[in-house]
């Protein structure tokens, strides 16, 4: 077959909004669905699925209607969803070719390619064809392709054929002679006229006189014609698809368990990470976002050390998080959006130190979260103040402390303190206004020196005031055991803490 | 001659086999690897260090140097560049001692377990519970070289608690992942499962112009070694049941720098 230098392949998904719904909820895939739009009671079908079309449904029955076909599953239209679908489908043909106009109509999902020149990529039009709608049906969606030279011819061939289509060049009218004339975008007085005429096919269309033809139904006629005969010429359009890793879901009902939800978030993870390998990509961050019940929303962040693009990774890491971070309520709706980012390579030595594995370390530390709390876990970071004890955690990471390693201080055997958290209140006895004996309540202690007291205060100007008189303390307890302590009395209250052991 | 005397040898052992196997033949020496605590006095009394790989228990009553000494071998640990962790169920690591002590805090992972967490569906662990799920989890993980286990203001009858088969399970990982496995305690706890016990004392504070409380000595003594682990020192020579060594405080590390 001899392909002119013009050539388009058309990628069509009928009843769009039945494949946008259903397409990441595999559950209903082998149940009759229909999808209703409008106001409720007059709701409408608007789209449905092969079959619910068996089971005699058809667009623009009422939901009481459908609702008297048993089995039949009914779910609401969802435009976020639709959209979510959309831009997916988008995602997926942009990979066979950069030129891409949008075809859509009605309910249904069309874009048309430019394909010409890329049979070394891709191998002939069949073969592009093919992986096309393999590449779809990965993703989720059933669509048909057809291959032509004419743009239209192209389109109107996808969106009555099943599959895959090839139209060689110069055959447009034959191959587009048997499909019906409604599906040229005829107002309704042109579509009554031409069903007294008697003509129900492009071809027969095509057979009419051309002249005749404009003289009774006006200039456009010639464009009716033309494109019955796969001649119609095209300029084409292109868009520019926007990559953005993002999957949406909304539920019919709301939904509580967390392995429902995992259910659809296995496979959103499945598509963004599909999506992202498609560019050499992985992904570096996950955005959960939930709407709940009640107009409440939910988000989390995960943010994996190393960006990966290993499902069953990602998917612990949002288990561990909605484990730790549950939603107050039923999920309406469930939003992944992802950052995309450069697979990560590590380069590893025969004379590295040991350290943990990023990925693992990240399950890990998700878990100990899970066990401890969230800001329990991770490195500490001294804060910049004389406040003793001032610290904060930070998130531990590996490697992020390598490059000042070297400039840690030396090794020194320096007395450590053991803190007391919180600080045990103690009664203290004073002798010359120093402490001679204290105890908790538990224990009581005698003791045997006493030096300070260390005076610190700060931040006077806010809620954070601290005023306080330290002193290193050595004590003998009854049973003879001794004790090396700091006593801290804190001014503003007068009030006596044990803070910490030297140990 | 020699070929005489190895003949004798055989001789003897061929004799003693039913009661002796190779009775005059020195037992295969293993060489384990250590790492060094950092404190000269405890690791000539260790040999060379805590073990690689291995539970070391550091045990004593509070003020006895238990995390001086645990502070001084994670310092020594993450100085080489090395990850290690912190599982603290007392939550009384103070970061300023860690710091001062030459910690690199940014390779140090700090769990800091609570007695009632708020987790998932509302159930609240104990604090030891937590402590020792925690350390299973890091130990499995795999790439710390130092795991420092702290259930130094655990009471004694909590500790005695855990289970043999939790601390066989830990010398299990340990080893596996060579991880050093470094237990603060009031009483040792792993038994059989630990390859070094350490029994710390306090033994008193030393004060400059008896008004600052300038440094703190602390007694030290092998409670029990695993036989594996044990170096025969050179003939003739003892090897000191005891070490004493000091820790001196910040401002008195400032004045000799």
């Amino acid at each position: 077959m001899r392909m002119k230098e013009e050539l388009y392949a058309c990628a069509y998904a009928a009843e769009f909004p039945a494949q946008a719904l259903l397409r990441l909820r595999a559950e209903l895939k082998s149940e009759p669905v229909a999808v209703l739009e409008g106001r409720a009671p007059q709701e409408t079908v608007c789209s449905l699925n092969r079959l619910a079309h068996l089971r005699g449904v058809s667009p623009g029955m009422t939901r009481l209607e459908a609702e008297s076909i048993p089995g039949l599953r009914l779910l609401a239209r969802s435009v976020e969803t639709e959209a979510a679908a959309h831009a997916v489908f988008l995602e997926c043909v942009t990979h066979f070719s950069p030129r891409i106009e949008a075809a859509s109509e009605g309910t249904s999902c069309a874009f048309v390619l430019d394909i010409a020149g890329t049979e070394r990529l891709f191998g002939p039009p069949e073969a592009l064809a093919a992986r096309l709608r393999a590449s779809l049906a990965t993703a989720g969606f059933r669509a048909s392709v057809a291959v032509s030279s004419n743009f239209h011819a192209a389109r109107l061939k996808a969106a009555s054929a099943r599959g895959i289509a090839v139209i060689p060049h110069k055959q447009e009218a034959g191959f587009l002679a048997k499909l019906p004339i409604s599906l040229l975008d005829l107002d309704e007085e042109h579509a009554e006229t031409f069903a007294i005429w008697g003509i129900c096919t492009l071809g027969e269309l095509a057979a009419l006189p051309e002249n005749d033809l404009v003289a009774r139904l006006g200039p456009q006629a010639a464009a009716w014609r033309a494109l019955a005969r796969g001649a119609l010429p095209h300029t084409f359009q292109p868009i520019e698809a926007e990559f953005a890793l993002r999957e949406f879901c909304a539920f019919d009902t709301p939904v509580e368990q967390m392995d429902a939800l995992l259910f659809v978030g296995v496979r959103m993870i499945d598509c963004l990470v599909e999506r992202a390998a498609a560019r050499a990509l992985s992904l570096a961050s996950l955005a959960v976002k939930m709407e709940l019940e009640g107009g409440l929303a939910y988000q989390r962040a995960i943010r994996p050390a190393l960006a990966t693009a290993d499902r069953k990774f990602l998917l612990k890491l949002l288990q561990l998080e909605l484990a730790a971070h549950p939603p107050q309520a039923a999920v309406l709706s469930l939003t992944l959006a992802a950052e995309a980012g450069q697979s990560s390579q590590v380069q590893l030595g025969l004379f590295a130190p040991q350290t943990p594995e990023p990925s693992r370390l990240d399950v890990t530390i998700a878990r100990l979260k899970a066990i401890t709390g969230e800001d329990r876990v991770g490195s500490p970071v001294l804060e910049d103040s004389h406040r003793p004890g001032g610290f904060r955690m930070e998130g531990f990471a590996v490697g992020s402390g390598s490059g000042s390693a070297k400039s840690a201080v030396a090794n020194r055997k320096r007395l450590a303190l053991r803190r007391v958290r919180p600080p045990a209140p103690v009664r203290v006895q004073l002798r010359a206004l120093r402490p001679a004996a204290f105890g908790d309540g538990e224990r009581s202690f005698k003791v045997a020196a006493a030096y300070g007291p260390w005076r610190t205060s700060g931040c006077w100007w806010s809620a954070g005031v601290w005023d306080t008189e330290e002193w290193d303390v050595l004590a003998d307890t009854a049973s003879g055991a001794s004790v090396a302590c700091l006593l801290v009395r804190d001014c503003t209250r007068n009030e006596w803490r044990l803070e910490a052991y030297y140990d | 001659m020699p070929s005489s005397v190895n003949a004798l040898r055989i001789q003897i052992e061929h004799s003693l086999e039913r009661r002796f196997s190779a009775a005059l033949t020195p037992a295969p020496h293993t060489i384990r690897e250590t790492a060094p605590t950092g404190i000269a006095e405890v690791d000539r009394l260790l040999g060379g260090g805590l073990r690689v790989g291995a539970i070391s228990e550091v045990a004593g009553p509070e003020s006895s140097g238990r995390t001086t000494l645990a502070l001084s071998f994670v310092a020594g640990r993450t100085r080489e560049g090395l990850v290690c962790a912190w599982v603290d169920a007392g939550d009384a690591l103070d970061a300023e001692s860690a710091a001062a002590s030459g910690v690199n805090l940014r390779q140090l992972l700090w769990v800091r377990c609570r007695s009632a967490a708020p987790i998932a569906k509302g159930k609240p662990w104990p604090r030891l519970d937590q402590t020792l799920r925690a350390t299973d989890l890091l130990l499995q993980a795999g790439g710390f070289a130092a795991l420092v286990l702290d259930l130094g203001g655990t009471a004694p009858e909590h500790g005695m608690r855990i289970p043999l088969a939790t601390w066989f399970r830990f010398r299990q990982a340990a080893g596996r992942t060579r991880c050093s496995l470094l237990v603060l305690a009031q009483e040792p706890l792993a038994q059989s499962s630990a390859a070094v016990v350490l029994e710390c004392a306090p033994r008193r504070g030393l004060a400059d112009c008896e008004t600052v409380l300038s440094s703190f000595q602390y007694e030290v003594r092998t409670g029990r070694v695993a036989a594996a682990t044990y170096t025969a020192p050179a003939a003739g020579l003892r090897k000191p049941p005891v070490a004493t060594w000091q820790a001196t405080s910040q401002w008195q590390q400032g004045k000799c720098a």
